[in-house]
């Protein structure tokens, strides 16, 4: 019994998690360009996707921006999570009702009314604009993940600091940080999930000089599959993988030494 | 750790430092439907002209309308709208009238697709390619003879098999046309028995589908339904098996055109690269790849015999002569879209 | 989330606190949203309000019209079908996401970060991919059914593909990670010596779940409830290719009324109605949370 629950349980979810993924990589090797039935082994997309220089260009913005977004998404988030929690302000249910509005607002409306404001307030289409779209679109679901979790937690600490003479900067740095690290991970990880998936929204924010792999994989997967973009995939996975085991190294290693 | 963020951080910037500056350099930017214009002809103009291509692409007229409603500066310079959408921008002064002392390749296209009601003198718009409506059946599962009107997708045998196209207009226009009128009728009266023609045939709908079209027939999903032949075109290299038919009522024959935005920037680079696109070799390296009929006679004068007389991917003058070319609806469209709606909540 | 811990913000803002720190985080969190979520949704709220254009897209005459067209059965059914779709939707998450999250949770702390990264990683390729991935399993002559005939399971080839079943998985598959990792967030940090307090005590495994972990982890639970819901409500493209586009939710029907409609105004009444509409079942929930809390409290005096 327990075995099931700390290891097949898991296993089966991971599973379930993974398989689309497996389908992805195996089907980067096959040999048809508008199927998803197995017809041969081939290596040519891969071959394709070398000669199409623009794809990992694309692939760079994407990961660029996700990174950026998350960073600050997760950050205001957080800040959003510590200040509701903690301050009385102007307009704090109006914010708390603004979250969760953004989180029912369908993404269409969103990039609509980004678009309508950008092109309002003169802000050229590109990179600045997918940046603070991507950052809004991520702030209410990690403020909200990063809020599950302060709340429980126990507030005597700050009370304590306080009480000591720390101030607020030292006690968000020094306590609500650190306590509040694996929700902000989450957070995080959230967000830049977030922003490397999101189609609708990038559409309309996104102007003629930088392209974004999401767009690109819907442009791609619109008209057909094309085995290209599973091929590109693979290899994004393969490198986040490698990346993944080399953290894990290093982390290792660095618990030797402090050993 | 924290050293790590940074750096990744001023990696990001210096990164897009650079990119902002590349930015600025000889360019055009198109806007257009996707996988719709080959990687490779792209590459060939930078290449003999030094000027960089900006692709951006769209799934449907009414996305790219809608955005360059909302922002018309956005700096696209090309755009690929179908004849329907050419006519509605060209009204709402959304396109640059054409000078054709700039395009000296306008001579090869083919006169049987140009000046034709939605631009009457081609001031705003160039054909690109031709796309027709048809039936597709796999020849598998049900004899191609056996179905040659769209009449024939009412039988009672096709319960939920069905392909149709997610596309308002293209719906609408099958079952005017098995009810005997045009494809572009305006009359109330004649859009609402369409309407309850097409409820008829939702039992026999299993899908509606627009974006992959191809994928369903050639993998079985569906083995009849609507089609258009340059996709069907394509998918026999995959599934031999898949046919294409004309229908006796008529078809829809929907032109893709280039344009030229009103506020477009780049406006020379604009214009060398619809020429270029003219070009007979080119026109031909397009029509093969993207698989439609290409609208340039010096470009099929270019192909093999055999292609030249397949009727699907050429169709002849006699065959042209049945379809009808597709154009705006104007006011009454808001009808259209109310009885697509409803025949969409009524599935 | 606000009503619920009032009580909590009540202590902290009863003492007084200007400090710089707390202007610099509100006017920051603040003019973010103001310009970005804020303006957005007041746009949307006035041109729900406004009159739709063939030629302008919106002009601005005022009317009520987009509202009250939205009042009639075919557009009930869609809201019916949508919020049956979610809940489903968000329950099969729950069920799934929370012993599994629980058990991340409850493993070694150096694994749980490696764990929960393995989680998010399938979500980094794109969502449209993962949906044609599934199309490729579950399709008429696709892997599943393949593989299933092969070994002699069955004898016709399952139709999934383009039913109800296949729209609720791909809506569980890409909402699953918006559950687990709110709840991994949330019970990570609870204290196992609670757990084991309570079976010291006597309390069986079940007991010990439901009187003290799920209380507990609440917030997790909401937040997570909240994060899958939600999107679920207007998800739009697996419908359409999970489904064949023959269930219409109010994502596709706000879609259509955007782009093939070009009816923006009634696009964003839908929007408006939505959110109005979950606002207030939101509200009602934490009306009646709050009652019980107090409930609780009475009875512990």
């Amino acid at each position: 019994m327990k075995k099931f629950t700390k290891q097949i349980y898991p296993s089966f979810v991971y599973l379930f998690l993974y398989l689309p993924i497996l389908i992805v990589i195996i089907f980067s090797f096959n040999d048809a360009s508008r199927s998803l039935i197995w017809k041969g082994f081939t290596l040519k997309w891969y071959f394709e996707l070398f000669h199409d220089s623009g794809m990992l260009t694309v692939a760079a913005h994407s990961i660029i921006i996700g990174i950026l977004a998350a960073s600050l998404a997760s950050s205001i988030g957080t800040i959003t999570a510590v200040s509701l929690f903690r301050y009385r302000f102007f307009g704090k249910n109006l914010l708390h009702g603004l979250l969760f509005v953004m989180i029912v607002t369908p993404e269409i409306v969103i990039g609509i009314s980004l678009l309508l404001l950008y092109s309002a307030t003169n802000v050229p289409l590109g990179f600045w604009s997918l940046l603070l779209a991507h950052t809004t679109l991520c702030i209410p679901f990690a403020a909200i993940t990063v809020y599950s979790r302060i709340t429980s937690l126990d507030k005597s600490i700050f009370e304590a600091a306080r009480d000591l003479g720390a101030s607020d900067f030292v006690i968000f740095s020094k306590i609500i940080v650190p306590l509040l690290l694996p929700a902000i991970v989450a957070a995080w990880l959230l967000s830049f999930t977030l922003s490397l998936d999101d189609v609708i929204t990038s559409y309309f924010v996104s102007g003629p000089g930088f392209a974004i792999l999401p767009l690109k994989v819907y442009a791609m997967v619109r008209l057909g599959i094309k085995p290209e973009i599973n091929a590109l995939c693979t290899l994004l996975l393969i490198g986040t993988l490698l990346l993944v085991v080399a953290a894990q190294v290093a982390l290792k290693k660095n618990e030797k030494v402090g050993e | 750790m924290k050293i790590y963020f940074k750096s990744i951080i001023i990696f990001c910037l210096i990164y897009l430092g650079s990119f902002s500056a590349f930015a600025k350099s000889n360019v055009v930017n198109i806007y257009v439907w996707t996988a719709y214009l080959p990687t490779e002809v792209a590459k060939q103009f930078t290449k003999e002209t030094g000027i960089r291509v900006n692709v951006s692409e769209y799934d449907s007229n009414e996305t790219m309308y809608a955005k360059l409603k909302a922002s018309s500066d956005i700096g696209y310079d090309i755009v690929f709208p179908s004849s329907y959408f050419l006519r509605r921008m060209r009204q709402q002064n959304m396109l640059h009238t054409l000078d054709k002392d700039k395009l000296p390749n306008f001579h090869y296209l083919n006169p049987a697709l140009l000046n034709k009601d939605f631009d009457p003198k081609n001031d705003y718009s160039i054909p690109y390619l031709a796309s027709i409506t048809g039936i597709v059946v796999n020849s598998d599962s049900i004899a191609p003879n056996s179905v040659l009107k769209w009449q024939d997708l009412w039988r009672k045998d096709f319960k939920n098999s069905l392909l149709i196209l997610d596309d308002m207009r293209e719906v609408f226009s099958m079952a005017l046309l098995t009810l005997g009128y045009s494809i572009n009728d305006t009359d109330p009266k004649h859009i609402e028995e369409a309407y309850l023609k097409l409820k008829s045939l939702l039992p026999n709908t299993k899908i509606f589908n627009s974006d992959v079209e191809q994928n369903i027939y050639v993998d079985e999903d569906a083995v009849i339904g609507m089609g258009w032949n340059g996709d069907i075109n394509l998918s026999q290299a995959d599934n031999p098996k898949l046919k294409f038919i004309y229908p006796k009522e008529g078809f829809v024959i929907s032109i893709d055109c280039l344009a030229i935005t009103k506020k477009a920037p780049h406006l020379e680079n604009a214009y060398k690269f619809i020429n270029f696109l003219m070009r007979p070799d080119i026109a031909k390296k397009i029509s093969l790849e993207i698989g439609y009929p290409s609208p340039n006679l010096g470009a099929i004068k270019l192909m093999s015999k055999e292609l030249q007389e397949n009727p699907l991917f050429n169709p002849n003058e006699e065959i042209l002569k049945r379809g009808q070319i597709q154009n705006d609806v104007d006011e009454v469209l808001p009808l259209y879209e109310r009885y697509w709606e409803l025949l969409k909540i009524g599935s | 989330m606000g009503e619920l811990d009032s009580g909590v913000g009540g202590y902290f803002a009863g003492m007084k606190n200007n400090s710089s720190f707390k202007k610099i985080c509100v006017t920051v969190v603040w003019s973010w949203l103001f310009i970005f979520a804020m303006v957005p949704v007041l746009l949307t709220l006035i041109t729900s309000f406004l009159t739709a254009d063939s030629s302008s897209l919106v002009v601005f005459k005022p009317t009520l019209q987009n509202y009250t067209q939205l009042f009639n059965s075919a557009y009930l059914k869609i809201l019916l079908q949508s919020l049956y779709l979610a809940t489903s939707c968000t329950l099969l998450c729950l069920i799934i996401g929370y012993p599994f999250a629980f058990t991340i949770a409850r493993s070694k702390s150096r694994h749980r970060a490696l764990l929960l990264l393995l989680v998010m990683i399938p979500f980094w390729t794109s969502s449209l991919i993962r949906t044609y991935a599934i199309m490729a399993l579950i399709k008429a002559k696709g892997i599943l059914n393949t593989v299933l005939l092969a070994i002699g399971l069955i004898h016709h080839p399952l139709s999934i593909l383009y039913s109800y079943s296949a729209v609720l998985l791909g809506c569980v598959y890409d909402l699953l990670p918006f559950m687990i990792l709110p709840l991994y967030g949330n019970i990570e940090k609870l204290n196992p010596d609670l757990l084991e307090a309570a079976q010291d005590l006597g309390a069986g495994k079940i007991r010990t779940m439901v009187k003290v972990v799920f209380p507990l982890t609440m917030p997790g639970i909401i937040a997570g409830t909240l994060l899958v819901f939600l999107p679920a409500m207007t998800m739009f493209y697996i419908p359409v290719l999970l489904g064949g586009a023959k269930n219409l939710l109010l994502g596709n029907l706000i879609e259509n009324q955007f782009l093939s409609a070009n009816n923006w105004p009634m696009g964003a009444a839908i929007s408006m109605l939505i959110t109005v509409f979950m606002g207030a079942m939101i509200l009602l929930y934490w009306r009646n949370a709050q009652s019980k809390d107090k409930q609780n409290l009475q009875e512990l005096v």
